[in-house]
């Protein structure tokens, strides 16, 4: 394991001190809840919104708690769900009179200690919404899984509740705002390599030098299929059929287009997918109002990357327009 | 028997740390390789604060180690293995000295919250798949014989069996459900970590 790392155990409270040091007007640190929370909440007539999920997916969710995005960021360790303690502490401490709102990728670890840290909160007289995120397309949700994962759709969630929250927007019309965003977007990953864990020091998986990942999550574990590498006009066209066609995305839809990073891939090889995925996409009849290309979700060092298609109104639209403050700035 | 849990739990605490390593290995196969870890992190705490929880009741020491998981331990484990150690603990009450009915009672409480909280039961590949079938071992033991060390004996057998045959199984809990058939040939590491605590406690029995 190659790393800029000291302490495998010190990775995450060593990488949230810096994050805080950098923003030290806008964030502070909490390092009992690993958490990252803006120095201005919680605001009286203003809904907070907050998210766990495991750290190893930075920008996701630390780096983008500021104004017009998540007021807070309570993370696990590397690809863990945050202990439960740490979801209902955070929550206590961002509550406004107007509620707290729980972004939630849909994983058994961040269910459960969502769960677990909401009822606690509850008992303290907090009121808690929870919009679970479920964009991936990759796995078959069913009876017989836990559900479609959470990824990279997760920017989409938070930037839109993130900007109507600014403007007073109350924590019931934000979770119905954060469940249509939900609704109609939809994800697939891929990877060429896996990705080493600090506190693991092995690679969770290894890809031969012909081989491909389809169907990734963001946490390194294995997707649904290993195949031989394929050029990459070919890996899109079978992810941009598996996204478009599952809503399905229709001819005439006005959509946002994101190539997400999964942290190793260089920006040039995004944009070369960009260029291929945008015409394709137009070619299909739909248009594309605005784009995001780089890294949002990644998953450590990662080599691969991730397609979304968000349907939009203009609503949706209007508030991904948005401006907003963060760590890394995106827009 | 009241010194008794205390000893157990010290004793799953002491064997979970010791096996990190492994157990992250295990979870790394099909999963994202964080179980040893994690568990490990809150067993450390567990062992470390002993003396802050209260041990006046077997009880108060289980809901008092459920609290440190809970509040150290993320993923999935935390969760599981703290709702376990509660509902073991609420199920003693306020029992000053624990016997074999109750060490059944305990493991059956403990079962019972598992599935709850993880929405899971026997067959969905989990640390369910060896606990159960060892518990049910250790409850017929109980019945037949007074022998408790042949007993715990018995249920390591049937816990360790068990835990093997996981390999076979499809997942559908955890991350390793993600990769639909490709979990067929896995061990799963929550059945094998129940394997080595019932080995662990049986040969510290005997001892």
């Amino acid at each position: 394991m190659k790393k800029l790392i000291n302490d495998p155990k010190d990775f995450v409270p060593e990488m949230l001190k810096g994050i805080a040091l950098a923003n030290p007007k806008t964030l502070k640190y909490i390092p009992q809840y690993n958490l990252i929370m803006r120095t201005d909440i919680p605001m009286a007539n203003k809904v907070s919104i907050m998210q766990g999920s495991g750290s190893g997916h930075e920008p996701a969710h630390v780096m983008v708690v500021g104004r017009g995005m998540l007021d807070a960021a309570c993370p696990g360790n590397v690809f863990a769900a945050p202990p439960a303690d740490f979801v209902y502490h955070t929550t206590k401490l961002v509550a406004s009179p107007k509620g707290v709102l729980h972004l939630l990728n849909n994983y058994t670890g961040d269910t459960m200690s969502f769960n677990m840290g909401r009822e606690m909160a509850e008992a303290d007289g907090i009121e808690v919404r929870t919009v679970t995120i479920n964009d991936d397309v990759a796995v078959k949700g069913s009876l017989y899984t836990v559900g479609r994962r959470g990824v990279a759709g997760n920017f989409f969630v938070i930037k839109a509740t993130g900007a109507a929250a600014e403007r007073g927007t109350s924590l019931e019309d934000l979770e119905k705002l954060g469940n249509r965003v939900v609704e109609n977007v939809r994800t697939m990953g891929m990877a060429l390599t896996g990705c080493t864990p600090p506190a693991k020091g092995t690679p969770i998986f290894t890809l031969g030098e012909d081989e491909m990942e389809m169907g990734i999550g963001i946490h390194g574990e294995p997707g649904r299929k290993r195949v031989k590498l394929e050029r990459a006009n070919k890996i899109v066209d079978e992810m941009l059929e598996a996204v478009a066609s599952d809503i399905p995305f229709k001819a005439g839809d006005e959509v946002a287009l994101m190539i997400n990073g999964m942290g190793g891939t260089p920006i040039s090889e995004l944009y070369l997918l960009y260029g291929y995925v945008h015409e394709q996409v137009e070619k299909r009849g739909m248009k594309i109002k605005r784009n995001y290309v780089g890294n949002y979700c990644t998953s450590l060092e990662m080599a691969g990357y991730s397609l979304t298609l968000l349907k939009l109104d203009p609503e949706i639209e209007e508030l991904l327009a948005a401006p907003a403050e963060v760590a890394i700035r995106v827009f | 028997m009241s010194k008794d849990v205390e000893f157990v739990v010290k004793l799953i605490a002491n064997t979970v740390i010791k096996n990190e390593q492994y157990f992250s290995e295990l979870d790394g196969v099909v999963g994202d390789g964080d179980f040893g870890y994690s568990i490990a992190r809150g067993f450390e705490k567990v062992v470390n604060e002993w003396d802050t929880v209260d041990h006046s009741l077997p009880s108060n020491t289980l809901k008092g180690v459920s609290i440190k998981i809970i509040g150290a331990v993320g993923g999935v484990s935390g969760p599981i293995w703290g709702t376990a150690f509660l509902r073991a603990g609420i199920a003693l009450g306020t029992k000053p000295e624990i016997n074999r009915e109750d060490v059944i009672v305990m493991f059956r409480a403990a079962i019972e919250g598992i599935k709850k909280r993880g929405n899971a039961d026997l067959g969905d590949k989990t640390l369910l798949d060896a606990l159960v079938p060892a518990v049910d071992q250790l409850e017929k033991s109980f019945k037949d014989a007074k022998d408790t060390g042949a007993a715990l004996d018995k249920a390591a057998t049937v816990a360790r069996a068990s835990a093997e045959a996981t390999r076979l199984m499809l997942a559908k809990r955890g991350r390793a459900a993600y990769t639909g058939e490709r979990s067929i040939g896995t061990l799963d590491a929550g059945a094998i970590a129940i394997a080595i605590l019932f080995e662990a406690i049986s040969k510290a029995w005997k001892e």
